[in-house]
């Protein structure tokens, strides 16, 4: 958009937004029986989407099934739900600083 | 990639789980009910959940195209009744007792029903705080705009 920090920026976001509906989907599949964990290897998929590659979910593995198929687990979840939260909140900090210090380029120091 | 359909996520765990918990509740008020409707005493429920893909049409084609796969939602498949035996209780002055004395009462565990709606009520507060999360997010791309 900007400059190629922008960019790496947009992805981040992009990459971290998807992982948050993920973490939205195994929250609401918490008690559905059979439904397995679903996420990203983040580092993996953000190097394809620096590459202009699409992210591929995964099933999680090494975590418990219980007895109904089910291997949610609401903690790693929560966790995961913070986590996100946090960090979109930092990449959205600076995508905001970079596009102020272009805003005040353009209004030339007077803004 | 928007975030909104992950709201529509959350949404569907939580009409999941409202609906499992008017189903328990339902179970622990007609424990000691010998008469309904459809003849004999009332019969346990309970909520059977799938996973369902959310979104418009174009929603989720346009997701499928930039990510490869869709959200799954979850939705009440339908409503289980349990089809034991109900419990023979000997009440020889009760209106509904059989020529021996005997009245069929629900087979209902109230101690089953009340660790579930506690199940049901932890599940959706953990679906509001995922809503709100995604919504701080949407507000905070919102905020890039001021």
């Amino acid at each position: 958009m900007i400059d190629s920090l922008t960019d790496s920026l947009e992805q981040y976001m992009n990459l971290v937004s998807l992982r948050q509906k993920l973490v939205a989907s195994n929250i609401a599949n918490a008690d559905t029986p059979g439904y397995k964990t679903q996420d990203l290897d983040f580092q993996a998929s953000f190097r394809s989407a620096l590459d202009g590659g699409s992210p591929q979910a995964v099933q999680v593995s090494g975590l418990k099934t219980k007895n109904d198929g089910n291997n949610v687990d609401l903690d790693r979840e929560a966790r995961l739900l913070a986590e996100n939260a946090m960090r979109f909140s930092v990449a959205s900090n600076l995508m905001h600083s970079a596009i102020s210090q272009v805003k005040e380029a353009i209004s030339g120091g007077k803004g | 990639m928007s975030l909104f359909s992950a709201l529509t996520v959350s949404a569907t765990g939580m009409a999941a789980q409202r609906t499992r918990a008017a189903l328990l509740v339902e179970n622990i008020a007609n424990s000691e009910t010998t008469r309904t409707p459809e003849g004999g005493p009332y019969r346990r429920k309970d909520a059977i959940f799938t996973t369902q893909d959310v979104g418009s049409a174009f929603g989720t084609e346009m997701d499928a195209q930039l990510a490869g796969s869709t959200l799954s939602g979850v939705n009440v498949a339908g409503i289980s009744v349990d089809t034991r035996d109900p419990e023979k209780r000997y009440m020889p002055g009760h209106p509904d007792a059989d020529a021996n004395g005997y009245v069929s009462i629900p087979r209902i565990n109230p101690a089953e029903d009340m660790v579930d709606l506690v199940g049901a009520n932890r599940s959706y507060q953990a679906n509001v705080s995922a809503m709100s999360a995604v919504k701080d997010m949407i507000q905070k791309s919102i905020d890039l705009l001021r």
